[in-house]
């Protein structure tokens, strides 16, 4: 008997704590009391110099951010603001300590240290980039979907100018449109990405429009196309899908990207980037172990199918061509040809007039 | 021995520096081309000179056909229609047979007509459309991302590399037979000379 009253005081026990001690979870701050201050657009503060900085959060954009869509709280970030007390004019502390992103982001806060703008920082130049300038405070965006320009823009080109630098390199325009920054200058693994777009209008093709026409759904895009069951996407299966699409009216061909490997590595920017031309113009490249036909989603997200390498190098990616790399063998076999009957040509034909030599001496008599 | 005066200052030094232009670019474009068995110069360099050999090249095939056109002399790459068909046909069997035995050449050459009519339908090809086409698919591949949109439409990057690389095979091609077929002249130094003093000798009997 004593044993059961000792089971039953002990269940008592955590059934008071569950009600004690879970409402003060329950009780941390919720985003939207945030927001009823910070979502007002009028928000700003006063800074000593006469100047005001807006405090706005935009609801709606912090939402569709990696953040909002991964249910972190305002005050995960902001883990200083413990609680609100609306007695005061601001209820929370004045200033909130500036975040730390490595909190979570550990492994890339390791990379970032190793990065020409961790040591730029270092030295003392403020303008040097931390987390928030390329990723943004609120609004970080979800960067699978976002075209190798696209994130250009967003990052690198914010601060550099590469036509001023890269003197050594050729074909700059078509390198910076169509390569990650990141992948010679943060040496990551990389890959290959093709997408579908209009050529003639110079837009991509959402998505959701791509698998409405094949009648499937993202997961089932690869089982309507991939008729030889082998999980990847080869030549005629991509044929397959340029051609329907063309038959439902759109104008589709595939656009080639080669992108870094979205791993924490790719903070590790450095100065001493890859200049071996052949790291990529070769049939060997290691961006080409892995080819994939993305196909993006309005939340910024992609859905990745596996490509087989050797579509690469036909006409079925005629908008897409990696110097060396994805060329078409059956061109070299044509050229070959055609060298060698230049030589025969004239090796025989030289040959027979030194043989009939005789024959010209005797006429000539 | 007659000696006519068939090739004046300019069109020697077009010949020459396009001939020069043309062996640059056969050497980078291997390079270009073949990139991991071949090791003279690094891509790059092989590319930035390509390029600039390529311009270098359009300016000269300006030139030219600003000269054969003002002057009038772009007549010469134009066949009649018997030279078409007959003459070409006549010029095949001379180098294919007649030439050994020592026949005289159906074609001699004259100060107003200094091609045969297999050179002229080959050079009409090659001056007119093959060349032609292969300055622009290069002009497309050396500004592939500004003019995407050309490239685009004539079926990208891939297609238009196709292009220029057969092309570029056929002239590599056509250089080791120009070559070769520069030799068959009265000796074989006279055609050569001429291209350097613009004098071509021609047995008497011909004239």
């Amino acid at each position: 008997m004593k044993g059961q009253r000792w089971k039953w005081l002990l269940v008592a026990w955590m059934s008071l704590s569950l009600i004690f001690i879970f409402p003060l979870y329950l009780h941390a701050v919720e985003n939207s009391e945030c927001l009823d201050c910070h979502g007002d657009p009028e928000m700003v503060k006063e800074l000593p110099n006469g100047k005001t900085i807006s405090l706005y959060v935009n609801p709606k954009k912090f939402e569709a951010s990696v953040h909002g869509q991964n249910g972190i709280a305002c005050t995960d970030c902001h883990s200083d603001i413990e609680e609100l007390n609306y007695e005061k004019e601001v209820p929370h502390p004045v200033p909130v300590a500036s975040v730390d992103c490595t909190d979570c982001h550990d492994e890339e806060g390791t990379a970032y240290e190793e990065s020409v703008h961790a040591k730029a920082r270092a030295k003392g130049i403020k303008d040097a980039p931390t987390c928030a300038t390329c990723h943004q405070y609120h609004y970080t965006p979800y960067l699978a979907a976002y075209t190798v320009r696209e994130k250009e823009d967003l990052f690198c080109l914010k601060c550099h100018n590469p036509m001023l630098s890269h003197k050594w390199l050729t074909q700059k325009d078509t390198h910076f449109a169509h390569v990650d920054c990141s992948l010679c200058h943060a040496k990551t693994k990389g890959m290959t990405n093709l997408r579908l777009y209009n050529p003639l209008t110079m837009k991509f093709i959402p998505g959701g429009e791509i698998v409405k026409a094949f009648g499937t759904s993202y997961e089932g895009f690869l089982g309507v196309l991939d008729a030889n069951k082998n999980r990847q996407l080869e030549n005629e299966e991509l044929n397959a899908i340029t051609d329907k699409l063309n038959r439902k009216g759109f104008n589709a061909a595939f656009y080639g990207e080669m992108v870094a490997e979205s791993a924490p590595e790719v903070h590790k920017i450095s100065k001493d980037a890859i200049r071996k031309c052949n790291t990529c113009h070769s049939p060997q490249s290691p961006y080409l172990r892995s080819v994939n036909l993305i196909l993006t989603k309005s939340n910024g997200k992609v859905s990745s199918y596996k490509v087989e390498k050797a579509a690469l190098s036909s006409f079925t990616t005629s908008k897409f061509y990696l110097l060396n790399a994805t060329k078409v063998k059956w061109v070299d076999i044509i050229g070959f040809i055609l060298i060698l009957g230049g030589v025969c040509f004239a090796g025989g034909h030289f040959f027979i007039r030194i043989i009939t030599i005789p024959i010209r001496r005797k006429r000539e008599g | 021995m007659k000696r006519i005066y068939i090739h004046p200052v300019p069109v020697r030094i077009w010949h020459w520096i396009h001939a020069i232009g043309i062996v640059l670019l056969v050497i980078t474009g291997f390079q270009i081309r073949f990139a991991q068995h071949i090791h003279l110069m690094d891509l790059s360099t092989a590319t930035t000179v390509h390029n600039w050999i390529g311009i270098i090249v359009i300016i000269d095939f300006a030139l030219w056909f600003l000269f054969y056109t003002f002057t009038g002399k772009i007549r010469v790459y134009f066949p009649s229609m018997e030279e078409m068909i007959k003459g070409t046909i006549r010029q095949a069997i001379f180098y294919g047979y007649k030439i050994f035995k020592g026949a005289p050449r159906p074609y001699p050459v004259t100060a107003e007509n200094k091609f045969n009519p297999l050179q002229k339908l080959a050079y009409l090809a090659i001056m007119f459309i093959l060349v032609p086409i292969q300055l622009l698919t290069g002009l497309l591949l050396w500004k592939v991302e500004e003019l995407k949109n050309i490239v685009d439409f004539l079926g990208g990057i891939k297609t238009i590399d196709t292009v220029h690389v057969l092309l570029f095979f056929f002239f590599v091609a056509f250089i080791i037979a120009h070559i070769y077929l520069g030799t068959l002249g009265h000796t074989p130094l006279s055609d050569y000379k001429a291209m350097i003093t613009g004098w071509e000798e021609e047995p008497e009997e011909h004239q």
